[in-house]
C-alpha cells in the first residue's frame, strides 16, 4: 500500500485515506465541529494519548474560539488557536501514519489539505525506581526505565550543557524503534560516534524489542563471548561515561543503556567507587578481581588437582578429599559438571519461577538435592562447596555473570582433559585473542596492553578524584580535561 | 591528534619502543629460567654467572647496532630493506624465517619437557601437549602487534610471579655457594658460553619488532634498559638457584617450577608456589609461540602468499611433528644442538643482524623528537605515553 500520500481539502476523503492506512482497531478517531461550522477529526492510537489534555487544548479552543477570535480559515489560524505547545504541521501521510503510531495525536480539519500533530503522548511507563541488577548503598538509586523519552530527561537532567547531544535514528522495519545516540559535543571521539552512528543505520531487522538486540547488531565483534558494549541501567552511571567521551545508546523500550568504548576493567567498576574512599574502592575492586578468578578457575582447578596435579592442594586438605571422594561413582570432572549444571539450572529456573514457588525450589535444591546426593553417595561435599562459592563469586562482578558461566565452563573442560597445562594454555589463547580485538578503536584489555600509564589510575586500583583531572587517554577525547586545576 | 595516531594505528604490525623493551625485559628472560641453569651449572662448573654476563654483553652489543640502524633513518628498518632491492628482501625472509622455525626447536622440546613436569603428577598422553600448537597457530595468525601488546600484559605477568618465586626462594638460598666468583678456567666459561649459544639468541628475537619499529629519540636507551632488566632478572635468578642446589645443581632441570617449594608456609597452604609458576607459563607460552609466529610472517613475506593460512599450517604442522617424534630424543637432540649447532644461533642470530649495518641511509638524518606538538585539549607536560 502506498503511505505516501497527500491530503484533500475534503475531510471525508481524508479520512477514508487515514482509515486506509490506519486500519487497526486501536486506532480510533474522534469527529467535532468548530465554532464556525467546521468539521474537524482526531486519529490517535488507544490508550497512547493523553485524552484530557487533547480535549482541553485542542478540541475546545477549537470548538469555543476558532471564529471569534481568529475569525479565519487558514492553517496558521488553527495552529494559534490550538493551545497545545507541541504542535506541527505535516503534509506527508506517511509521516502521519508515523506519529499517530507513535502515540501522537493527527488533527484534521475540513477545508485544509495538511494535518496537524498534537504531542499529546501519553505512554504507560512504570516509575523511576532503583534498578534490581545495581543496587547501590551510597549515591543516586534512579534507574531508567522503558520509556526513552523519560530516560533522556534523566540524562538531561544531570548533563545541563547544550553539548549534550541526542540524536535519534529510526530501527526496525516493523517496530520503527527510537534508537538515540547521547553524546557530548567536543568530548566524545568523533571516529567511534560516526562508526557508531553508521552501524546502528546498517541495522535491517524487522524489530528491535530491546537494547540487546542492538549491542549484538552493532557490534564489531558479534561472535564474541566478551561484551563489546558497556550496558548500565542508572544514568548516574551513564551520564558519568558520557562525560569520560564515551558514546551513549538509549533504546526505547529498554531499561539498559549502552556505552561504547567498552574496556573489560569496567566490569571490575562500580558506581559506588567514586563515592567512597579511593582505598576502599581499590580494596573492592581488587576484591572483585579476585572473586571473578576464583569464579571462573576453582572448580577448573579443583578438578585439575584431583585429576593431575595433587601438589595444588595441601596435604590436609588432600586427606580430606580423599575420604569423601573415595567411594563416588563419578569421576571427578564429571561429578564437577553435574554439579555446577545443577547450579546454572538452579540459577535458571529460580529467575523464571514465581516468588513462592522460588523459595521452595531453593529448599529442594539446597536441602533436597544437595544432602541428600551427598548422603546418597553420588556427590561429594568439596565439590558442592566449591561450585556454590563459586557462584556466589561471580555475582560479585554482576555484569560478567554471562561471560563468566561460559568461561567456567570451557575451563572445567579443560581442566577435566589437560589439567593445569589446559587452564594456562586457555588463558593465553583469550589473553592472545583480547590483545588484538579493538572495538571501536579501544584494546578490550587496555589500560594493562597496551599499557596507558595514566589510565590505570582508574583500573583496577581507583585514585582519588583529584588525580582523575584528566579523560581516560584510551577513549581519545578531544578535550582530555575534566578536573581544572584550582577548582 | 597526533599523539594518538600511533595510538589507534591499524597497522596489524605496529610496534612501540616500550613494547620492545617490555618484550626484552619480561619476555625474553623466562625462557631461560628453565634449562639454562642447569646447563650452565654443568658446563660452567658452578662459576655460571660468568659466562651469561659476557652472552648478556654481547647480546648488548648487537642490539645497540640494530638500533643503531634503525636510528639514521625515519624508515624502519624492513621499509630499507625493501628499498635495496626485492632479491634481498626476499632472501632475508627465506632465510630467517628458516632461522625461526630451527630457533624454535629447543624451546618446544623444552617448554613440552617442563609442562610434564611442572603440571602433571600423572603421566600425560604425548598428544596433550598438543594443543600447545592449537594456541600457537592462532597466535601466528595475528600480527606483530599482538606479539608487542603481549610484552604490555608480560609486565604484569613475569614481574609479580617472578618476584614472588624469588622472595620464597631465598629462605633456601645460601649464597656462599657461588663464591669465589668468576675464577673458574676460561675453558669452561667458553664451553658454557657455546652451550648455551642456543638460550641467549635474544637480539635476533627482537630484531622483527625492532624491524618495524619507527625509531624516535630515546628509544635505543629504553630498549636498551629493558634488555638490561631481563638480564638482571635472569642473574639474580641464577645466583637464587645456584645458592639453593649447589652441588647438585646440573641435574636439577626446570629448577624454577620447584625452587620455592621449601618456603615454610606452603607446608599449611599447599603448593601455592605452582600459581605463580603457571602465571609465568603464560609468558612462556608466549615467548615459544613468537619464533613460530616469525617464521610464519617470514615466510608470507617471502613467498608474497596475500594469506598466512599456508605458512601457519605449515609451521605449526612441522613444529608439531618435530616435538612428536623427538620427544624421546631430547637429550641427544640438546646435546646435538650446544655441541655442533651452535654455530647457526652465533651466525643467524649473532653475527648476521650485524649486516644490516651496511644498509644505505642519508647521513643528514637526525632522529625526530619523542613527542608530537600537544593537541588543543592541552594534556599535562609530563604526559607523552601513547598505546599500541
Amino acid at each position: 500500500m502506498n503511505t505516501n500520500q497527500t491530503l484533500t481539502t475534503s475531510l471525508t476523503e481524508n479520512e477514508k485515506t487515514i482509515k486506509k492506512l490506519l486500519p487497526a482497531e486501536d486506532i480510533l478517531s474522534h469527529a467535532f465541529t468548530t465554532a464556525d461550522g467546521r468539521d474537524c477529526l482526531l486519529f490517535y492510537a488507544d490508550g497512547m494519548v493523553n485524552k484530557e489534555l487533547l480535549g482541553t487544548l485542542v478540541a475546545r479552543p477549537l470548538t469555543d474560539l476558532y471564529e471569534e477570535k481568529q475569525g479565519g480559515r487558514d492553517k496558521a489560524s488553527v495552529e494559534k488557536t490550538v493551545l497545545f505547545p507541541e504542535l506541527k504541521r505535516v503534509e506527508n501521510t506517511a509521516d502521519m501514519v508515523s506519529e499517530v503510531l507513535d502515540g501522537n495525536t493527527l488533527l484534521l480539519v475540513d477545508g485544509l489539505a495538511v494535518g496537524f500533530i498534537a504531542g499529546a503522548k501519553l505512554l504507560p511507563v512504570r516509575a523511576v525506581i532503583e534498578p534490581p541488577t545495581d543496587i547501590a548503598i551510597k549515591g543516586p538509586r534512579e534507574g531508567f526505565i522503558e520509556d526513552i523519552k523519560t530516560n533522556m530527561t534523566l540524562v538531561r537532567k544531570r548533563l545541563k550543557t547544550p553539548d549534550l547531544r541526542f540524536e535519534t535514528l529510526r530501527v526496525g522495519r516493523r517496530s520503527q524503534t527510537a534508537v538515540c545516540l547521547c553524546y557530548l559535543e567536543g568530548t566524545s571521539n568523533a571516529e567511534v560516534l560516526a562508526e557508531l552512528k553508521e552501524r546502528v543505520k546498517k541495522i535491517d531487522i524487522d524489530c528491535v524489542p530491546d537494547s540487546s538486540y542492538i549491542a549484538a547488531l552493532a557490534s564489531p565483534r558479534p561472535r564474541s563471548v566478551f561484551k563489546n558494549f558497556g550496558t548500565t541501567e542508572k544514568p548516574d552511571i551513564f551520564t558519568a561515561k558520557l562525560s569520560e567521551g564515551r558514546v551513549g545508546i538509549l533504546v526505547d523500550g529498554s531499561p539498559i543503556a549502552l556505552t561504547a568504548p567498552f574496556l573489560l576493567t569496567e566490569d571490575l567498576q562500580s558506581s559506588e567507587d567514586y563515592f567512597i574512599s579511593p582505598f576502599s574502592a581499590t580494596i573492592f575492586r581488587f576484591l572483585r578481581l579476585a572473586s571473578l578468578l576464583v569464579a571462573v578457575l576453582l572448580p577448573a582447578f579443583y578438578v585439575s588437582a584431583q585429576l593431575h596435579k595433587m601438589q595444588l592442594l595441601p596435604l590436609g586438605l588432600m586427606l580430606t578429599i580423599a575420604s569423601s571422594v573415595q567411594e563416588l561413582p563419578l569421576s571427578p570432572a564429571l561429578e564437577m559438571f553435574v554439579v555446577l549444571f545443577l547450579l546454572e539450572t538452579l540459577k535458571e529456573a529460580s529467575i523464571r519461577m514465581p516468588k513462592y514457588v522460588g523459595m521452595s525450589l531453593s529448599v529442594v535444591g539446597a536441602l533436597v538435592l544437595g544432602e541428600t546426593a551427598v548422603s546418597a553417595g553420588f556427590l561429594s561435599t568439596p565439590t558442592i562447596i566449591i561450585v556454590a562459592f563459586s557462584g556466589i563469586c561471580l555475582y560479585t562482578v554482576p555484569d560478567f555473570v554471562e561471560t563468566g558461566s561460559i568461561l567456567r565452563w570451557l575451563f572445567l573442560l579443560v581442566s577435566g582433559s589437560l589439567g593445569p597445562f589446559g587452564i594456562a594454555l586457555l588463558i593465553a589463547f583469550l589473553l592472545g585473542y583480547l590483545l588484538t580485538n579493538d572495538r571501536f578503536g579501544t584494546p578490550p584489555l587496555a589500560p594493562f596492553s597496551p599499557l596507558v600509564r595514566r589510565d590505570l589510575r582508574d583500573s583496577a586500583v581507583k585514585y582519588g578524584l583529584h588525580a582523575l583531572n584528566l579523560r581516560p587517554r584510551l577513549l581519545r577525547s578531544p578535550n582530555r580535561t575534566r578536573l581544572k586545576k584550582g577548582d | 591528534m597526533q599523539a594518538f595516531a600511533s595510538q589507534n594505528n591499524d597497522s596489524p604490525n605496529a610496534v612501540h619502543a616500550r613494547q620492545v623493551a617490555f618484550f626484552a625485559a619480561f619476555v625474553l628472560p623466562v625462557y631461560k629460567l628453565l634449562e639454562l641453569p642447569s646447563l650452565l651449572a654443568r658446563y660452567a662448573k658452578g662459576d655460571l654467572l660468568l659466562p651469561a654476563l659476557l652472552q648478556f654483553l654481547s647480546q648488548i652489543g648487537i642490539l645497540f647496532s640494530l638500533l643503531l640502524v634503525a636510528r639514521r633513518s625515519e624508515k624502519s628498518i624492513f621499509e630499507r630493506l625493501k628499498e635495496h632491492g626485492k632479491g634481498w628482501e626476499i632472501a632475508f625472509y627465506a632465510v630467517y624465517a628458516l632461522y625461526f622455525l630451527f630457533a624454535s626447536a629447543l624451546p618446544l622440546l623444552d617448554l613440552e619437557k617442563f609442562v610434564y613436569a611442572a603440571f602433571y603428577d600423572t603421566a600425560p598422553t604425548l598428544f596433550s601437549f598438543g594443543a600447545f600448537f592449537l594456541f600457537s597457530a592462532f597466535f601466528c595468525t595475528k600480527g606483530l602487534k599482538a606479539t608487542a601488546r603481549t610484552a604490555d600484559i608480560c609486565l604484569f605477568l613475569f614481574l609479580i610471579p617472578f618476584l614472588a618465586l624469588i622472595v620464597m626462594s631465598l629462605v633456601e638460598a645460601d649464597f656462599s655457594n657461588l663464591m669465589p666468583l668468576f675464577e673458574r678456567e676460561l675453558r669452561d666459561t667458553v664451553s658454557a658460553m657455546t652451550r648455551s649459544a642456543p638460550h641467549f639468541a635474544d637480539a635476533v628475537l627482537l630484531m622483527p619488532l625492532i624491524g618495524n619499529m619507527r625509531y624516535k629519540k630515546g628509544d635505543g636507551t629504553k630498549i636498551l634498559a629493558g634488555y638490561s632488566v631481563g638480564a638482571v632478572c635472569t642473574l639474580l635468578f641464577l645466583a637464587v638457584f645456584y645458592g639453593v642446589y649447589s652441588g647438585i645443581a646440573p641435574r636439577e632441570h626446570y629448577a624454577f617450577a620447584k625452587i620455592a617449594q621449601y618456603f615454610p608456609a606452603l607446608a599449611v597452604v599447599g603448593r601455592i608456589d605452582l600459581v605463580f609458576v603457571y602465571a609465568l607459563s603464560i609468558v612462556l607460552f608466549f615467548f615459544t609461540a613468537t619464533p613460530l609466529q616469525y617464521a610464519t610472517a617470514f615466510a608470507t613475506r617471502a613467498t608474497g602468499l596475500k594469506t598466512k593460512l599456508p605458512a601457519v599450517v605449515a609451521v605449526c604442522l612441522s613444529a608439531f611433528l618435530f616435538t612428536l617424534f623427538c620427544n624421546k630424543y631430547y637429550d641427544s637432540i640438546y646435546a646435538f644442538f650446544g655441541k655442533y649447532l651452535h654455530f647457526v644461533f652465533i651466525a643467524f642470530g649473532n653475527l648476521a643482524p650485524l649486516g644490516f649495518l651496511f644498509l644505505p641511509y642519508k647521513k643528514s638524518y637526525r632522529p625526530s623528537p619523542p613527542a608530537p606538538p600537544k593537541p588543543a585539549g592541552k594534556p599535562p607536560k609530563k604526559e607523552k605515553k601513547h598505546a599500541q
